[in-house]
């Protein structure tokens, strides 16, 4: 009977598909500080009712992007 | 909720703004011109609970992943969807058009990195013209204005903002009572 060569495997391919995972969350991560960054300077150049909305928006994001990291290490 | 087209809206300032100019109009691009992103968020969004039946369709099946893997594989499809709506929201509502009663300012957020501000006193407009164009743009009142100043940097441009003529003509108006080149 034939057998899958190893690298098709399922259970050889998942710790690359978890580091793969990881890394994306990593990435996002900075994108969410960047975007912090950028709201901040938005919400400087034009001081509207929804600034302070959206500048907490992206505050939490972070903090949500962060703990999504975590989230992902513990259940992978 | 979340106006294209103000004016003189009471709630509003911008950096650099002097303290006896006042915001005579706050424009954005039209919201239907957010359909795009709105259009690939939803479709992402409900992606996931139509992949099965699509692979099914296709006569593929789905690779078995274990239920930590698919909950990860979750996670990042509607940290995407977030993504577009965040985005696309932000650069809707900051990447405004401001006329006040000394100038006219363009300000625009091309991507996360570049901030991109220009700014012209009234007095050297010299033209201001509306244009709408395109299906979308005839139903729901929305096109371009174009400035043309007299300064070295020639001409400024308004995209997708609504009732672009009448846009044009308040800006002739306030470039005319200031004595602007084409003034009487």
């Amino acid at each position: 009977m034939p057998l899958n060569p190893p690298f098709l495997d399922l259970v050889f391919l998942l710790p690359y598909v978890r580091l793969g995972i990881l890394l994306i969350l990593l990435f996002y991560v900075i994108f969410a500080l960047i975007i912090f960054r950028q709201v901040d300077l938005m919400s400087r150049t034009l001081i509207a009712p929804l600034s302070p909305v959206v500048k907490a928006i992206s505050i939490i994001h972070a903090g949500f992007a962060l703990g999504l990291i975590i989230l992902v290490f513990v259940i992978l | 909720m979340f106006p294209s087209y103000l004016e003189q809206p009471q709630n509003c300032q911008f950096e650099g703004q002097d303290p006896d100019e006042k915001i005579i109009l706050l424009l954005r691009p039209h919201f239907i011109t957010n359909l795009s992103w709105i259009f690939s968020a939803v479709i992402l969004a409900f992606l996931p609970l139509f992949l099965p039946k699509i692979a099914s369709l296709l006569g593929q099946a789905l690779p078995a992943l274990p239920v930590n893997f698919t909950a990860a594989f979750l996670i990042l499809n509607y940290l995407l969807v977030g993504v577009i709506v965040f985005e696309g929201f932000l650069g809707w509502y900051f990447n405004v058009n401001i006329v006040t009663n000394k100038r006219v300012i363009d300000i625009d957020f091309h991507s996360l990195l570049l901030k991109n501000v220009d700014l012209a006193p009234l007095q050297s407009i010299q033209e201001a013209s509306g244009s709408v164009g395109g299906l979308m743009g005839v139903i729901f009142n929305f096109g371009d204005v174009f400035i043309q100043t007299a300064g070295s940097k020639v001409s400024m441009d308004f995209d997708k903002v609504p009732n672009p003529t009448r846009v044009a003509d308040i800006i002739l108006d306030l470039s005319h009572n200031l004595g602007g080149p084409n003034a009487p």
